[in-house]
């Protein structure tokens, strides 16, 4: 046994630990017997087990230990519970981590671009149409894509001399190849689809009666060019502004005459303010179209001309070999009618079909006289319509007056106007509003006669104070715009909106402020109530203050009728001393407001002077000022730091990440280093 | 390792604290004996189970493989250890072979110290034979546990207690002439 002898340290630690194999036991003790050096060495490794279990075994943890190991755990981890818990367990997650980071640099980019102005999202159609277009532009740089291009050309061209057989009415030429694959990548395929169709088309009508006429045709027309051996019903429209209408029709005859057409149809109409329009149809030679056309602009000012021109070649050419094909087949049954009549029957069928076989011959004979008739002679229809056509007719005069009064009583004011009321002067609309302060404002809008406007505006005008009034006029044309300079002016009823409201929201014409000191401010106070009284004065508001310095104040704010308000200052000076009085006056210059009625206003302080040392001195008031000043500092500090944090931010971030991968790889190799001591310090 | 000890790792790795306390409850023991081998300093190694199990809650996320969540824990404890051990001696190769060499002669008169001696003795061996030693005589795990419990793979154990067993019995053969 060989290897037991060798590897005899670990069958013996195996041995005493238990962990042989029942084969390996045996084999180890037959060595054993054998072999009196691992004898002496399983001797000594036995009394090496029993050593250790003696020494060491009394170092292991005690009894209590796991239940101190936890609880200790407990002092140092303590458990977080609520909200903060659950979103620290949540961000133990991975997902959520990178979703949280995310996050933060979408929010911190966001920031930038709420900083720097930036729109905060791209307008969701110019990423769409860039991207659009760059797939385009990769498409038309593709090769494959550039030869489809040429194979539709191509196709295009070959189709172009059948497409006119195909169909009688043109079919909307198929659009210029560049522009296909400029406007979006679908269309693409959708004109090789359409293009191949056509080809079929063309096969299958080959096959039928006229093939080699229709062969031929197709080679004289791409030889010969566009024109000749065509049918085209050539159709011009062109609208024309003339000084004189009949003036015009005799030219345009004229030139008919002369391009060796005629004048089809006329016809004129009379407008309201005695112009002429109308509607010329001329039947000119297609071949002298264009020229009548170019003579038609001397005539006046062209304002819209357009050209059609029909491809009927197919629909000729169809009907034409028709016929030659049906003449062919009356021969044939008038042959049979004088060789091979025996049987009556059979004749009366011969006969019928023949009858047939004509009448099929002069419907096509029409047609084709028809076609001819369109082809040989081209339309123009010709709008005529002579100058200035909109000149008005009338013109009407509206007025329209806002009036805005102050009133002492709305609600009389707005009683006496709706009084007014009369056949002549109507009442649209009426509207009084109260507000839960009090204050009453109405709104009134009048349609008035014009012979009755002035009188009533008067009126009303007498029956509070004029803010404002303001008149409007505007002269409206009737049937057209423009200069009308024989067309009469007529007055239109006047509209007349009243805006009513109290005059305590009347904006003072003068502003005064000025302080009295008094020692005795409480009766100063009322003596001047007293003098306001007497000036036709209003209180509006009164306050009494005492300060703990023992000052005391009274505010009192009034209103005067301008006129007394002179009267009211000098009464004022009995009072005690005036300071600080300053006057602000608002001149409306274009106003109509009478200046002896207009209101003033006055905001008087009585006060007396109180004790000497003033609270804004004195050792709190510093103290709380400093304190408030380092506060203020604070906060500002606050803001500071959080603009430095916005701006660190990411960086702070992108150098942790470095870090973090960097720290991720020393410590995976430091990890495999000391593996590999282990490694070797095992071996 | 059953599927009921897997649902508990995996629950303590998702935060589950009652799951990570059994856990606590059922490695504390091993943790403690690795930690011992190394240090070979019983309150110093209570300390490093203690940092080992509130480090291992706080970074429990990073580990994917609850299979590895014993292996992972006890490379925690052995780097805390080996860090403790570190600070404790700066340079410990040098003071090792000193201090032996003093047990080594003192025991040769005091040869009652066996305890010493043993000590010593174990203080010479690499640390991973420590470890092992100490995990097999203070919780007589069997040996499959003891592999995973130090991530070393399959039949390596035998061999690293095989030599450490054989060394320590080399060394200390004075002293177990003596005992026996």
């Amino acid at each position: 046994m060989e290897t037991i002898h060798e590897q005899i340290d670990e069958f013996l630690a195996a041995d005493l630990h238990g962990e042989l194999s029942t084969a390996e036991r045996d084999g180890l003790h037959a060595h054993l017997v054998e072999c009196a050096e691992c004898r002496q060495a399983f001797q000594e490794e036995k009394n090496m087990h029993k050593l250790l279990n003696q020494t060491i075994a009394d170092k292991k943890a005690d009894h209590g230990f796991e239940q101190r190991m936890v609880s200790r755990f407990r002092d140092r981890v303590p458990e977080r519970r609520g909200l903060l818990g659950i979103v620290a367990n949540l961000l133990r997650v991975r997902a959520v981590q990178l979703t949280a980071v995310a996050a933060l640099l979408l929010a911190l980019a966001q920031m930038g671009r709420m900083i720097t102005g930036e729109s905060a999202t791209p307008t969701r159609s110019d990423i769409t149409n860039a991207t659009v277009l760059s797939e385009l532009q990769t498409d038309a740089e593709k090769p494959g894509a550039r030869r489809d291009f040429g194979v539709l050309a191509k196709t295009d061209g070959r189709t172009k001399g059948t497409d006119m057989f195909a169909q009688s009415p043109l079919p909307p030429a198929p659009p210029p190849v560049d522009t296909a694959s400029v406007n979006a990548p679908k269309p693409q395929t959708e004109l090789r689809s359409i293009a191949r169709p056509k080809k079929a088309e063309f096969k299958d009508e080959k096959a039928p009666t006229a093939a080699a006429n229709e062969t031929t045709e197709e080679s004289t027309a791409t030889v010969t060019g566009p024109s000749a051996n065509r049918k085209l019903v050539r159709n011009a429209t062109a609208e024309l502004e003339v000084v004189s209408f009949d003036a015009a029709l005799q030219k345009v005859t004229g030139f008919a005459a002369e391009e060796k057409g005629y004048v089809a149809t006329t016809s004129s109409e009379k407008q309201a303010n005695g112009k002429l329009s109308g509607e010329v149809v001329v039947k000119v030679l297609p071949d002298n179209l264009d020229r009548f056309l170019q003579k038609l602009r001397g005539i006046g000012e062209l304002k819209n001309q357009a050209l059609t021109t029909e491809d009927v070649t197919k629909a000729y050419f169809d009907t034409e070999s028709r016929l030659k094909n049906a003449r062919l087949m009356e021969q044939r049954l008038i042959e049979i009618l004088k060789t091979k009549s025996k049987d009556v029957a059979d004749l009366l069928e011969v006969e019928k079909e023949l009858g047939r076989v004509r009448g099929e011959i002069e419907t096509m004979q029409g047609e084709l006289k028809f076609m001819d008739s369109q082809v040989n002679f081209a339309t123009v229809t010709i709008t005529l319509a002579e100058k200035n056509m909109n000149v008005p007719a009338a013109f009407l005069l509206k007025e329209r007056a806002q009036l805005a009064l102050y009133a002492t009583e709305v609600e009389k004011t707005y009683n006496d106007i709706k009084a007014l009321a009369s056949p002549k002067v109507q009442i649209t609309n009426a509207q009084i509003d109260r507000d839960n302060t009090g204050r009453v404002s109405a709104r009134l809008s009048l349609l008035l006669a014009p012979e009755e406007s002035e009188a009533v505006i008067a009126k009303v005008k007498g029956m509070a104070r004029v803010e404002n009034f303001q008149v409007q006029t505007e002269r409206v044309s009737q049937g057209g715009d423009g200069l009308g300079e024989n067309a009469k002016t007529e007055r239109d009823k006047v509209e007349l909106n009243v805006t009513l409201s109290h005059d305590e929201q009347e904006i003072a014409l003068q502003q005064t402020s000025l302080r009295i000191q008094t020692p005795e401010v409480n009766d100063k106070t009322k003596q001047l109530r007293a003098i306001a009284e007497q000036q036709n004065g209003r209180i509006r508001s009164s306050s009494f203050s005492r300060d703990p310095n023992g000052r005391e104040y009274a505010n009192v704010s009034l209103r005067v009728p301008m006129k007394n308000y002179n009267a009211l200052m000098q009464s004022l000076n009995a009072l005690g001393k005036v300071e600080n009085v300053s006057v602000r006056r608002d001149d409306r210059p274009n106003s109509q407001t009478d200046e002896a009625n207009a209101p003033a206003d006055l905001t008087i302080q009585v006060y007396s002077q109180g004790n000497i040392v003033s609270e804004e001195t004195g050792i709190w008031v510093t103290l709380r000022r400093t304190i408030g000043q380092g506060a203020a500092a604070l906060m500002w500090s606050a803001r500071m730091i959080g603009v430095a944090i916005a701006f660190l931010a990411p960086w702070v971030l992108a150098i942790a990440g470095v870090g973090w991968v960097a720290r991720r790889v020393s410590r995976a190799r430091r990890a495999a280093k000391q593996r590999a001591e282990e490694e070797n310090g095992a071996n | 390792m059953d599927s009921n000890e897997h649902a508990i790792h995996r629950a303590a790795i998702q935060g589950d604290r009652e799951a990570f306390e059994m856990i606590i409850h059922s490695f504390s023991r091993s943790l403690f004996a690795i930690a011992y081998g190394i240090l070979q300093n019983r309150e110093e190694a209570e300390d490093v189970v203690q940092d080992s199990f509130v480090k291992a809650w706080k970074s429990r996320w990073r580990v994917r493989d609850p299979e590895k969540f014993p292996a992972w824990l006890s490379t925690i404890a052995r780097h805390r250890a080996r860090d403790v051990a570190r600070r404790r001696r700066p340079e410990p190769l040098p003071h090792d072979l000193e201090s032996t060499e003093l047990v080594d002669s003192s025991s040769e008169k005091e040869t009652a110290d066996l305890d010493g001696e043993v000590h010593a003795a174990l203080a010479q061996l690499p640390e991973l034979h420590r470890v092992a030693l100490t995990l097999r005589y203070f919780e007589e795990l069997d040996y499959a546990t003891i592999e995973r419990t130090l991530g070393v793979t399959n039949g390596a154990l035998r061999g690293i207690l095989g030599r450490a067993l054989g060394v320590m019995r080399k060394r200390l053969k004075p002293a177990l002439a003596s005992a026996t």
